[in-house]
């Protein structure tokens, strides 16, 4: 009997608690917040911490899991709710598509003028009206010249007998189906079908080789022995090697495939002024190469370039790549076909 | 039947071992001063320095302890009550009452987090704490609904009755007969709905509120730029501070279950 | 029963009735709508009465991965039994103070981030990790064995992360198990195994059964497993699922998928309950 109450005592103080500190939240003044709305893990705490003390405005910090997810959230709100949304270049072409983004007031960032010219005018943003680049990503090999016994120059030689199990892949389905395009002499973005079968076909006999497929700290596989090749992220890049100097870094002879991560400021963002004084704040040259050694993407502050870890910066030959772009309904989903026969395959 | 040997201990003891390794190399690469779990590179104690410093996982976390608990609360009142309830009903409608409770557990989070997100908007509901609880009590509620119905049956229903036949009230029964007789089963089941409200992450993804992150979100988030051992130190603490509620709540239980025993 | 009594019993299940019609069914309902619905071509669907979704199913390419979920599941579920079944029997037995830390024990494990607890498991089991050292050191093996980001990884995931359900469920029906009716069966000459598959083994079914049901359709569901402990190389109806939902952004054919599974799940609650009924009448007497 004593017990019970006590128990009930307790659970209701517990309740009555979470209760409280639930809405409590909502009564804060929103002018004095800002929503950011991207990854974790894409800004060090010291840059948002500056923020808050240059500016007064609290940094909120939310987090999706993938750009798809921004974007349902993001046209659930109407383009309301999140002040700067920073995510990867096709998802902004449809976000533009769907009237979700507005347009950058340029006289409130004076800071525009670092942004490298090298990745405006995009696909996603042709007239950069809409946009603030963050950092910029090229899928690299990266293999362990111990454990492979030839030199690897480009995406073909992932397909080498040699390498039987001994190969980890990023997980991008259009990435992996665009670097098999550009072994055959193709564009990453190919529309047509029967050359995207094919593709698919020879990425059934890269099945094989493959030893892991991973999105995620797929650098490890390297580093631990599990895999000698890798097809790795920028971050993941620096990260392994910073990790084993003697890994050996190829910029694929048929061409690279990049991406480019943006910032936009909603549609409706509940608090834009201090939007446009956040992207203003990290395209100061100090500021932006402390993000891009955090997060370990390539540079794209010009201004920023000389203050980067030197890996960082773009290779001059990067003009060449190619960047994945949004393509028809019939074309992306052979490309979704040829990703599961291929996962599938791997067994 | 007395068991006297004591294989069946050993072998409790085993899985538990086995169940408790990864954890221990989780808490053991929280002090490794490399960022990647590749290989033991050094003692550091910098994951613990930058999460003392990451304001937002220690809010996160804060949050995830709120929704789990008000979660868990209200699914253990629907569920325990529903189970007793549903186990003297004979509605044509118990069955697939009963069945479509349960199909939350049984579908991928993914497409019922996407559903809820539109659902929610459809009833015009805020994002926030509100539609987190009630999107986690809807997962929650089977554990417990399950566990406390298997509990009771079997369970010998003469006893609640005789109660009543002396004139105790049904509320009565229900606290001094019923309730002790399924309290492991509440209590097995609320340790579950727990842990899944507390580690859940794909359908509070996309029904939290815009400045409310839970802290599987944090971690799940992390993703693109490779999930750091913060999140290992973090673990770390949460699991020293459960074992230490643990240890002080069963020290105190001892103690008031002696003093108890006469009632 | 009076009229005044049904109503107060009604109370008691109103909630659950209430908080199931509204805030399960109705989300259901959406997703099966949505299952028949027509995918618009950049973003979004339109509500077009289609059956195309259904019809996708049935290519090789998806059917191939709802067979190898289905291995996977049976697999997993059945060292589940095994594993789980003598561990929920055995913690039945001890005595009332270990019954709760051992059940304190298993849910401790689980209040921290399964993403988490799965990166412990590469650690043992990388090329260069504790396992195959612990191997080699004893000679049983020269060269490392490749268990990560394989079948028995994903295996060895699943079950790690499932088997506590089996355990609890086991260990909740063999704890109001009523113990006179081995003895009656060991005091009419019974063996021990004997009197454990006639009587103890049925009386505990239900516990086993439910344990089956939250295993065996969640781990087809559980694809961040078979992620990183096996290298993506198994695609996993949940997997699919997830790939639908992003990057073909194909919600009325991901819908599909769900509903088909939802349908499976109904099969197996639908045997559970036929077989279990009996058994509630029987432990009443």
């Amino acid at each position: 009997m004593k017990r019970r109450t006590k128990l009930l005592g307790m659970l209701s103080v517990v309740l009555a608690a979470a209760l409280i500190s639930g809405c409590g939240e909502k009564k804060e003044d929103d002018s004095k917040e800002l929503v950011l709305f991207t990854w974790e893990g894409m800004f060090p705490q010291e840059v948002l911490d500056g923020f808050e003390e240059e500016t007064g405005v609290k940094v909120v910090y939310s987090n999706f899991d993938t750009d798809e997810t921004m974007l349902e959230k993001l046209s659930q709100a109407k383009g309301g709710d999140y002040d700067v949304v920073i995510a990867d270049d096709y998802i902004i072409e449809q976000a533009v598509g769907q009237d979700l983004v507005q347009k950058l007031d340029k006289a409130e960032i004076p800071n525009y003028k670092n942004i490298n010219p090298l990745y405006q005018g995009q696909f996603y943003d042709p007239k950069d009206e809409y946009t603030v680049p963050y950092g910029a990503g090229i899928p690299l090999i990266v293999y362990d010249p111990e454990q492979v016994d030839f030199e690897i120059k480009g995406y073909a030689d992932l397909w080498n007998e040699a390498l039987k199990d001994k190969v980890a892949l990023t997980a991008n389905y259009r990435v992996i189906n665009g670097i098999t395009l550009l072994t055959m002499g193709k564009s990453m973005n190919e529309e047509d079908t029967a050359v995207i079968g094919e593709a698919g076909e020879k990425l059934l006999e890269l099945a094989p080789n493959v030893r892991m497929i991973q999105d995620d700290n797929t650098q490890n596989a390297l580093l631990n022995g599990e895999a000698a090749v890798a097809f790795l992220y920028t971050s993941q890049v620096t990260q392994a090697l910073s990790e084993n100097p003697d890994l050996k870094v190829v910029y694929p002879q048929e061409g690279l495939g990049f991406g480019i991560m943006s910032a936009f400021i909603p549609k409706d963002a509940p608090n834009a002024a201090a939007a446009h004084q956040f992207l203003n704040y990290i395209l100061e040259p100090e500021k932006a190469a402390e993000c891009f050694n955090y997060i370990g993407y390539y540079s794209t502050n010009k201004e920023a370039d000389p203050l980067v870890n030197p890996n960082l910066v773009v290779p001059s030959d990067v003009t060449k790549g190619e960047i994945v772009q949004n393509v028809s309904a019939e074309a992306d989903e052979a490309y979704n076909k040829n990703w599961t026969e291929f996962k599938a395959a791997c067994d | 039947m007395k068991n006297r040997t004591k294989l069946p201990n050993i072998y409790l003891a085993v899985i538990m071992i086995i169940m408790y390794l990864p954890l221990v190399f989780v808490v053991v690469f929280s002090f490794n001063e490399s960022k990647l779990t590749a290989a033991w590179t050094g003692f550091s104690l910098k994951w613990y320095q930058t999460l003392w410093h990451n304001e937002g996982l220690r809010e996160a976390l804060w949050n995830s302890i709120v929704l789990g608990v008000l979660s868990c609360g209200v699914s253990a009142v629907i569920g325990t009550i529903g189970a007793i309830g549903m186990a003297r009903v004979n509605y044509k409608s118990k069955g697939i009452v009963e069945y479509i409770s349960t199909l939350p557990i049984m579908i991928p989070e993914i497409i019922l987090g996407m559903v809820f997100l539109a659902f929610f908007s459809l009833l015009n509901l805020p994002f926030g704490m509100t539609t987190l609880v009630i999107a986690h009590t809807t997962f929650c509620i089977p554990y417990i609904f399950m566990m406390v119905k298997a509990r009771l049956v079997g369970i010998d229903k003469s006893i609640a009755e005789a109660a009543r036949d002396l004139g105790a009230t049904q509320v009565r029964t229900f606290f001094d007969i019923t309730l002790p007789l399924i309290m492991p089963a509440v209590m097995s089941g609320c340790l579950l709905a727990f842990a899944m409200s507390f580690d859940d992450v794909v359908i509070s993804i996309f029904v939290n509120g815009p400045k409310l992150n839970t802290l599987p979100i944090k971690i799940y988030t992390q993703l693109k730029t490779g999930v750091t051992p913060e999140i290992n130190a973090l673990c770390t603490v949460i699991l020293i501070t459960v074992i230490f509620i643990l240890f002080i709540t069963s020290a105190l239980g001892n103690r008031g279950r002696r003093t108890d025993k006469g009632n | 029963m009076t009229k005044k009594k049904h109503s107060k019993v009604f109370l008691t299940v109103a909630p659950l009735y209430l908080f199931t019609l509204i805030f399960v069914l109705g989300p259901l309902l959406y997703m099966i709508g949505l299952s028949f619905a027509t995918n618009n071509d950049s973003w979004g669907v339109t509500w077009k009465f289609t059956l195309e979704n259904y019809k996708k199913i049935f290519e090789p390419v998806y059917l191939q991965s709802f067979a190898q979920s289905f291995q996977l599941a049976f697999f997993s579920t059945l060292l589940i039994m095994l594993i789980g079944y003598p561990f929920g029997y055995f913690m039945a037995k001890l005595s009332a103070k270990w019954k709760k830390r051992m059940m304190l024990l298993i849910m401790v494990p689980f209040w921290t981030s399964s993403l988490i607890r799965m990166y412990g498991w590469i650690i043992i089991l990388q090329a260069k990790g504790v396992f195959n050292k612990l191997l080699m050191a004893l000679g049983v093996i020269d060269e490392p064995l490749k268990i990560l980001y394989s079948y028995p990884a994903v295996l060895i995931g699943m079950v790690y992360a499932l088997v506590p359900f089996m355990m609890l469920a086991v260990y909740s029906s063999v704890e109001k198990m009523d113990w006179s009716l081995v003895e009656a069966a060991r005091d009419l000459g019974a063996s021990p195994m004997y009197a454990f598959l006639t009587v103890t083994l049925k009386l505990t079914l239900p516990g086993l059964l439910s344990g089956v049901i939250l295993t065996f359709v969640p781990s087809m569901g559980l694809f961040f497993i078979a992620d990183i402990l096996g290298g993506n190389k198994i695609v996993l109806v949940g997997s699919l699922i997830q790939d639908q939902l992003t990057r073909g952004s194909n919600w009325p054919f991901a819908a599909a998928l769900a509903v088909l599974l939802m349908v499976m799940t109904s099969l197996m609650m639908y045997l559970y309950r036929s077989i279990t009924h009996v058994k509630d009448l029987e432990g009443i007497f």
